[in-house]
């Protein structure tokens, strides 16, 4: 009784903070809930013949993405992809940081210089860089051309592909992380800094055993942050390259818009959105948790 | 009468939400709205010739009134179209890719004509008499009327006339055999030791031009990409397949007359027109690119053939959604007609650089006028003789991709065309499986 009592009143008092909740829980539940649990309903059907009524598969469509080669195949190249764009362009945030860390007119011009990437839309960045890409008469070639005498066909060999898709988004993104830790390094404490530079600790050491243990919340928030930009950022595959040539670039994302439009299998186009979501929220939810438990938890 | 539609008129100026959802019947009072989805599959400045187009249709339709929704490339457009569709809310007139309209008419996504067609008093082959004939084979499903053929293309062999000449060659005789444009390649390549400062020939490959240049490169040489009567069928896996590949990669790796890889049709077309590339094969929809940007004397010609003259078609048809009120088909059906008679389809072709697809337009002052000035504009035209349908099949994109990826393996030196051709076949075969299955391979 008294349970039910307490639970009342306690019930009684967030009342308020709910009806306030409403109307973005409304929206949450119309645009975000209810697109996923159409996806999931939408993962368990599937027709066997054009002309055919939709029907219950179960898990099939599930094991047919598995089994699918070109899935496969955009998970690797997700996952090279992922690696290869998110350890370089934090690398070169924090080298840019940690230069333009102090505040004068020109490291503030450096530093507008190096974000202005990240405020052109993707799709223009992508169809400059189609340009600077041309094979034999683009930009890259005209300058790089005169080094060497044979240069790759950029965009058009299928191993050089998807690192020319990752050198963009490497020079996209690196602006964007730089800003992240900017903000972490006026979070180092000026004290423990002073004490180290009075105890006579050179650049590198004041770096390896102070500065990189304080960006340590930040290193973690960037890289969940540039893990979902791999998955959810694919613009410059649809302008540039297809997916292709021959599947080399094609990431996941890429793979389910293929499924749905070019092979208008709906089926198989959410039971990989499903595949993609749950990687996703496991990945973040391990990172957050990590974050808290290394901050001390809330 | 009047009373009661001045108080729709009302009512509908209110801008209630409710009543425009619970009574959708009673809009059909004023004009008939229609909506048209067309996409702009070269530049920007043909949204503002679909304006004008449209403006003055409702102008002289007082009761219909047309809207022209921009919605993106062709992919786009099939896209948004079946979303509508889904939907519940159709667009009444959708500008279609026009090796689309098997897929759609395979799912039940396309109105049959006929009964439109039927209803005017005149008979099919009337109606697809005013078109070129190498266009019906894509509006025309199992013997039916699906598709209004609106703004088509075939590819063509571009000449820089300037460099041809320096060669010691005469673009006034443009190569007309493969042997002759493997030849004339050789000469119109220069080289500085390795580097090779000018390609004699350039050939667009990314997914799309890709497929459509191996159909004209199949074609030429005597074959057939697919079964034209049957959606079921591609020939990937044939000899005339075979050579076609073959002698694109002799020009890669034997000839050394074009770079190596897949490059995109805007690459082509700037390599061409910054003199990189002496020749290159593309669309007649680039011509009207070409012609504002070339700094030199080009020329145009029919595309070699190894065996036999012959190119697919490319381009767009007028389509209508299956599901729409008969009110709103009846418009729409006005609409297609005015858009495809001869005056229109005249004035799109001379704004956007198509070829018009209805015969009589080529009669009419205008028209004549402008081939005069642009007589490189006819050589499209005249190609139109030996043009065939575009490839159309069950799930026309992934059986095509099915070719293309190993295409480019091929143009990469990756794979020799025998087992490329061999693997793009199988890699077919099972996409159109189900399809077969209900269709050829359903027995009693």
């Amino acid at each position: 009784m008294d349970v039910l009592k307490r639970f009342s009143n306690r019930f009684k008092a967030s009342l308020p903070a709910y009806l306030l909740l409403l109307p973005s829980l409304v929206f949450l539940a119309l645009f975000t809930y209810g697109a996923m649990g159409r996806v999931l309903v939408d993962a368990l059907y599937q027709r066997a013949t054009p002309k055919a009524p939709v029907r219950f598969v179960g898990l099939d469509n599930i094991s047919a993405v598995l089994a699918d080669p070109a899935f496969t195949g955009a998970v690797v190249n997700n996952l090279v992809y992922a690696v290869g764009t998110a350890i370089p362009s934090i690398g070169l945030a924090l080298l840019f940081a940690l230069a333009l860390a102090r505040t004068n007119a020109v490291s503030s011009a450096l530093r507008a210089a190096l974000f202005l990437p990240v405020l052109i839309p993707m799709v223009a960045a992508s169809a400059l860089f189609m340009f600077i890409f041309l094979p034999n008469v683009g930009l890259l070639d005209y300058y790089i051309g005169r080094l060497l005498p044979v240069l790759p066909n950029w965009l058009g060999d299928p191993d050089v592909a998807l690192y020319a898709i990752m050198i963009i988004t490497i020079w996209k993104n690196a602006g964007y992380y730089m800003l992240f830790f900017l903000a972490g390094l006026q979070a180092v404490p000026e004290d423990v800094m002073e004490a180290a530079h009075l105890d006579g600790a050179g650049p590198y050491r004041r770096l390896r055993h102070i500065i990189l243990p304080e960006l340590k919340p930040t290193f973690l928030f960037v890289i969940v942050i540039a893990t979902l930009n791999a998955v959810t950022q694919v613009d410059h595959v649809f302008v540039m390259t297809q997916g292709g040539p021959s599947n080399s670039t094609n990431l996941v994302l890429f793979y389910i818009y293929q499924q749905a439009v070019e092979h208008y299998d709906v089926g198989k186009a959410s039971a990989a959105t499903l595949l993609t979501l749950a990687a996703l929220m496991g990945l973040t939810a391990l990172s957050f948790r990590t974050m808290a438990n290394r901050e001390g938890g809330p | 009468m009047l009373f009661s539609r001045r108080l729709m008129l009302g009512l509908a100026m209110a801008g209630s939400f409710a009543s425009a959802l619970a009574f959708p019947a009673l809009a059909g009072e004023g004009p008939t709205e229609i909506d048209l989805f067309f996409p702009v599959p070269v530049d920007g400045k043909l949204a503002r010739d679909m304006g004008t187009l449209i403006k003055e249709f409702n102008e002289g339709h007082p009761d219909i009134k047309a809207t022209a929704v921009y919605t993106g490339s062709y992919d786009d457009t099939l896209i948004k179209t079946r979303a509508a569709i889904k939907a519940g809310k159709p667009p009444s007139a959708v500008i279609m890719s026009a090796n689309f309209l098997l897929d759609m008419q395979i799912e039940n996504e396309l109105t049959n004509l006929d009964a439109l067609i039927k209803a005017d008093g005149t008979t099919k082959e009337q109606f697809l008499g005013q078109f070129f004939p190498a266009l019906q084979g894509n509006a025309v499903i199992n013997r039916s009327v699906y598709g209004v053929p609106f703004h088509n293309s075939t590819p063509l062999l571009y000449i820089n006339a300037d460099k041809a000449k320096e060669a010691g060659l005469d673009p006034e005789k443009p190569p007309q055999t493969w042997a002759e444009l493997t030849d004339w390649a050789k000469k119109l390549t220069k080289r500085e030791g390795d580097k090779v400062t000018q390609w004699g020939i350039a050939i667009p490959c990314a997914y799309d031009y890709c497929g459509w240049m191996m159909e004209t490169l199949t074609m030429s040489n005597g074959g057939r990409y697919y079964n034209e009567e049957f959606g079921g069928e591609v020939y990937y896996d044939t000899p005339s397949m075979l050579g076609a590949l073959t002698w694109w990669n002799d020009l890669i790796y034997k000839h050394k007359v074009h770079t190596p890889g897949a490059t995109p049709g805007p690459a082509v077309s700037t390599s061409f027109i910054s003199g990189n590339a002496a020749m290159m094969m593309l669309s007649t929809g680039s011509l009207t690119y070409v012609r504002d940007n070339a700094k030199f004397n080009y020329k145009v010609a029919f595309i070699p053939h190894n065996v036999r003259n012959a190119v697919p078609i490319g381009g767009a048809s007028l389509i209508m959604p299956a599901g729409l009120e008969a009110e709103k088909q009846k418009a729409a059906w006005t609409l297609i007609k005015w858009m495809t008679s001869p005056e229109k389809s005249g004035w799109w072709s001379r704004a956007t650089g198509y070829f018009a697809p209805n015969m009589a337009a080529y009669k009419t002052p205008d028209m004549v006028d402008f081939l005069n000035k642009n007589p490189d504009a006819k050589t499209a035209v005249e190609q139109l003789d030996v043009a065939k349908p575009w490839f159309a099949t069950y799930k026309t994109v992934p059986v095509r991709k099915n070719l293309e990826d190993e295409v480019m393996l091929v143009l990469n030196g990756k794979k020799q065309p025998k087992e490329a051709l061999a693997a793009a076949q199988k890699a077919a075969d099972e996409t159109l499986k189900p399809y077969n299955a209900e269709t050829s391979l359903k027995l009693p």
